[in-house]
């Protein structure tokens, strides 16, 4: 049985950087993959929404093109190609991340991955091989379903046979209003499908604050996006060519129903009890801030624990897991996680808001700026949206902040620098940005913390 | 014309208690019966309520703060009324009026009495406070001694967020200049560290020096989580009642040469002959049946009752027996008076009774004192065995532990029974080695006894 320092179960963004760290601080390291290097990530979530997101963008602005003075004659698109675009990217980055792996000196087995023991790896490929392990960790992360209480029909679809499919539906309807949904949602409806979307709580999107998702409501509502919230949608029927159901009172049909109310991890076929490891009730395996598991050589990291459910948050526990094997240090996981939303408009957001403050009951003061008031949004015909800092009153300290509008998901970054670090209000205020950039409205919506923005009117209390 | 309130006397042992909380502001009107502010003191917290109908014109002693019993804390009367300039004292030392079960209510005076006295420099100048510290300065803080420091130096540590009292000062005097205080950065490392801004401020906030924090972010760096750790580890003055929790013990500990015997008590055939009354409807708690039996003992065991303090022994004719209950902030002891008059019945009702009183917070000071022996039970704990401290002015305390299922020798086979272990401590002082076997063989006798309890109950 041939022998490695840490073997990685699962080669999404959680498995392949954990196993390539670990090669690069002189381990001897095998992955086991069952499908495709890259994992949910690369091959069937991040990668090719974005991919075909970033199409939709390009094309709705070409549409929009005579605003700038730009002619063009008609604009058309061909879905099957644009399709094929994004299996090219994928299929690029899938072969990166192998030649990687190799590269580094990684042994890969492709197969699915069992335990036998704590220190035991059957991996079930084209034969059966058993490998042992002084280190195990698991990155099996998770998978998209469609609940039972949901027919099964060709009609209705997950995310994953959504980005298969080659040809668009006329009309489609997304069932749950979470990031999935919303920006599957906005990229299907700047294609031109009729779209409704349906959420049971509330609003979309309730992980925002509320200006934010009506920022973001609004936008779609304007895009012809039906969104129906606060109701279920029951009596769901469907034939090979249309789906149905009713939501409250009204009547919802389209030929396409997207599911996108949730995701279960992938964990139940790695007989973790033979290490001694149990679940919880979702199915999550139970970690601590160190990403341990109940036995003590074995490791979680990504979907599979629970947390974040982000490929970055994955990424990050990798390394510092591997670093904490390696280095023989205890750092606990990082916390703060930023979280990008690709809907029209996109979405960064990290660190407290302003409904988790008020949840906990947690005194904080805002600072908005909104991006109607930047020289460069009006330049670049991108005017929505704000940003909007949420700090602690007494001590100025940072605590969180969301972009929405024009490339929010970019300018997260330097709100996650300011949060992590503790720096304070008046510290981003001093910083002085470029001019004319998207990234001054974090110094603007600093001042405004104080009451003090130049480029806003400020209404004095007598 | 406006009525005094004063800080009420509860009982005979307590000399001062302290405010923990006013239920009405000044300004607020006032009935009858509302209570007016909530006192602890060494035993307890207890609301007091108004004897007036008006308007709560003035407040002289603040929250968390400690004055002798008989102060004047506040006064009440008609919104506008004129209130003597200091507090007056109170005329006599009246007793107070005893409020059955109800919560004591503050004693409170006509006015016409102390009339006099208000024009005098009053006795009671301002409500004196006590030799106990109020809570809000910390245990260690020291003295303000006065600190000679140059303006520049004095910027320049309030920047730094260090404290000027640890730097040692060049100047005429001792004063502290600037170049003394970038001696000091140097010498301590501050200039090495490295400090998150939030963390900054929160230390200069909080006035905790920089110093005195270990940062754990990266590299080392200051985190606001260190700060806040720092300032959880700061000292903070216990409650009243921890502090005289500490008194006492620290006082006993160190007068009464304590010493121990321990026994091990087969309880199987008597909690066999609980769970035969339970079924008769008659449900007699262990504690009950151990409580009893160490009043009995206690009978035949006077010394054991006795109590002295080192010149002269009293002997008590009455067993008023302590028992601990434990409580979330610390630990009071009801007292069940004359245990030997009651039966055994009589014995569990009261010792409910005083219990549930003392979990609620409702005990009469007189109900917490004057025990001449106390029991302490920890057997609800899973506990193998303790040993416990003499509360003063007693001969001994019981320190029951769990009854546990064990291997025991029995008629010279081995057999699995239900064993508690008790351990008596007593004042060496008074009881004698054997007195004290002689006491603990006694409990055990009787708790191994089911012919004994079948004749008493
Ligand atoms: C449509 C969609 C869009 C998304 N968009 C974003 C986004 O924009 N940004 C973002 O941060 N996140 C996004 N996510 C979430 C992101 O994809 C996941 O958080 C991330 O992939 C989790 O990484 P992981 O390594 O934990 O698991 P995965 O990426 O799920 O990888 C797990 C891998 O393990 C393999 N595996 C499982 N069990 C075994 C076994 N027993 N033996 C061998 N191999 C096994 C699987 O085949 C898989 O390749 C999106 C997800 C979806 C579905």
């Amino acid at each position: 049985m041939e022998k490695f320092d840490i073997v990685v179960i699962g080669a999404g963004p959680g498995g392949y950087p954990a196993a390539i760290h670990a090669a690069q601080l002189g381990k001897k390291v095998a992955i086991v993959e069952k499908e495709k290097f890259g994992g949910t990530c690369l091959n069937w979530g991040c990668i090719p929404t974005k991919a075909l997101i970033a199409t939709a963008e390009k094309f709705a602005e070409i549409s929009h093109a005579a605003e700038y003075g730009i002619k063009v004659d008609k604009v058309s698109f061909d879905y099957a190609k644009v399709v094929s675009r994004k299996d090219e990217v994928v299929a690029k980055l899938n072969s990166g991340v192998g030649a990687l792996l190799k590269g580094n000196g990684v042994t890969a087995y492709s197969g699915t991955a069992s335990l036998i023991s704590r220190n035991v790896v059957e991996i079930s490929g084209k034969e059966k091989v058993k490998i042992e392990a002084d280190k195990i960790i698991l990155a099996t992360g998770s998978e998209s379903f469609i609940p039972g209480f949901i027919p099964k029909s060709p009609s209705i679809i997950e995310s994953k046979a959504f980005l298969a499919m080659t040809k668009l539906p006329k009309s489609m309807i997304v069932l749950g209003g979470g990031v999935i949904g919303c920006e599957l949602a906005c990229m299907a409806a700047m294609f031109g499908v009729e779209v409704t979307v349906v959420e049971m709580l509330e609003d979309i999107l309730m992980i925002l604050d509320k200006d934010v998702r009506s920022a973001i409501r609004s936008n779609m509502e304007k895009m012809e996006i039906k969104v129906l919230t606060g109701a279920a949608m029951t009596d769901i029927s469907a034939t090979t060519k249309t789906v149905k159901g009713k939501v409250g009172e009204t009547e919802v049909k389209a030929e396409k129903m997207l599911v996108s109310i949730g995701r279960r991890p992938y964990t139940t076929g790695v007989k973790l009890e033979n290490a001694g490891i149990e679940l919880d009730e979702l199915g999550y395996v139970p970690v601590d801030e160190f990403c341990r598991t109940k036995a003590s050589n074995i490791f979680c990291v990504g979907d599979a624990n629970g947390g974040p459910q982000l490929a970055h948050a994955a990424t990050a526990q990798a390394v510092r897991v591997v670093d904490n094997i390696c280095k023989k240090e205890r750092k606990a996981m990082e916390v703060l996680i930023p979280a990008c939303i690709f809907t029209a408009p996109e979405v960064g957001v990290v660190g407290l808001t302003e409904q988790d403050a008020k949840e906990q009951g947690i005194n904080v003061k805002v600072g908005k700026f909104s991006c109607a008031g930047l020289g460069k949004a009006m330049a670049s015909g991108e005017t929505e949206g704000f940003v909007k800092w949420i700090s602690d009153p007494d001590t100025d300290q940072l605590l969180g902040a969301v972009a929405v509008g024009a490339h929010a998901t970019d300018l997260i970054a330097e709100a996650a620098v300011a949060i992590r670090n503790e720096l304070t209000v008046d510290e981003i205020g001093n910083t002085v940005h470029a001019h004319p950039t998207f990234a001054e409205s974090w110094m603007e919506a600093a001042h405004s913390v104080h009451n003090l923005c130049v480029h806003s009117v400020v209404r004095r209390k007598r | 014309m406006a009525q005094i309130v004063l800080m009420p006397k509860l009982g005979q042992t307590v000399e001062e208690s302290t405010i923990v909380k006013w239920h009405k502001a000044v300004g607020d009107s006032v009935k009858k019966g509302d209570v007016l502010f909530e006192i602890e003191t060494d035993k307890a917290v207890l609301e007091c309520e108004s004897f007036y109908d008006g308007t709560l014109l003035k407040i002289l002693v603040a929250e968390e703060e400690t004055v002798p019993v008989q102060s004047v804390v506040a006064y009440i009367g008609e919104p506008g009324e004129k209130i003597p300039d200091a507090p007056a004292a109170p005329a006599a030392k009246p007793e107070p009026k005893k409020k059955a079960a109800a919560a004591p209510a503050p004693v409170e005076q006509k006015k016409s009495a102390p009339a006099v006295e208000v024009a005098k420099p009053a006795p009671v100048a301002a409500p004196a406070v006590s030799s106990v510290p109020s809570r809000s300065d910390s245990a260690t803080a020291k003295k303000p001694g006065r600190l000679f420091i140059s303006p520049r130096a004095k910027a320049l540590v309030k920047n730094k967020v260090v404290k000027a009292e640890n730097i040692s000062g060049s100047g005429p005097n001792g004063r502290i200049v600037e170049k003394d205080v970038l001696a000091y950065l140097e010498q301590t490392g501050y200039n090495d560290l490295r400090i998150a801004p939030a963390a900054k401020r929160l230390a200069a906030d909080k006035d905790i020096d920089i110093l005195d924090v270990t940062g754990t972010g990266d590299n080392g760096r200051i985190m606001v989580r260190d700060v806040e750790t720092t300032i959880a580890e700061q000292p903070q003055t216990m409650s009243k009642m921890r502090q005289i929790i500490a008194s006492r013990l620290a006082q006993s500990f160190g007068h009464i040469p304590h010493f121990y015997v321990t026994t091990s008590i087969d309880m199987t055939d008597l909690l066999e002959y609980r769970k035969e009354l339970k079924a008769k409807d008659m449900n007699l708690s262990v504690t009950t049946f151990i409580l009893e039996a160490v009043v009995m003992s206690l009978e035949e065991s006077p010394i054991v009752n006795s109590s002295t303090d080192g010149v002269s022994v009293r002997w008590h004719s009455n067993v008023d027996l302590g028992v601990a209950v434990s409580l979330e902030n610390g630990l009071v002891v009801p007292v069940v008076k004359k245990a030997q008059t009651l039966t055994i019945e009589e014995l569990q009702t009261q010792m409910k009774d005083l219990s549930e009183k003392a979990r609620t917070g409702r005990l009469m000071p007189d109900q917490m004192s004057g025990s001449t022996f106390t029991v302490s039970n920890m057997g609800m704990f899973d506990v193998e065995n303790f040993s416990a401290i003499i509360n003063p002015g007693e001969g001994g305390i019981l320190a029951v532990s769990s009854t546990l299922q064990q291997p025991v020798v029995k008629d010279g086979e081995i057999k699995i029974r239900s064993m508690m272990k008790i351990t008596l401590s007593a004042d060496h002082r008074t009881v004698d080695g054997a007195k004290g076997a002689e006491f603990v063989k006694a409990i055990k006798s009787k708790l191994e006894d089911v012919e004994l309890w079948k004749s008493l109950i």
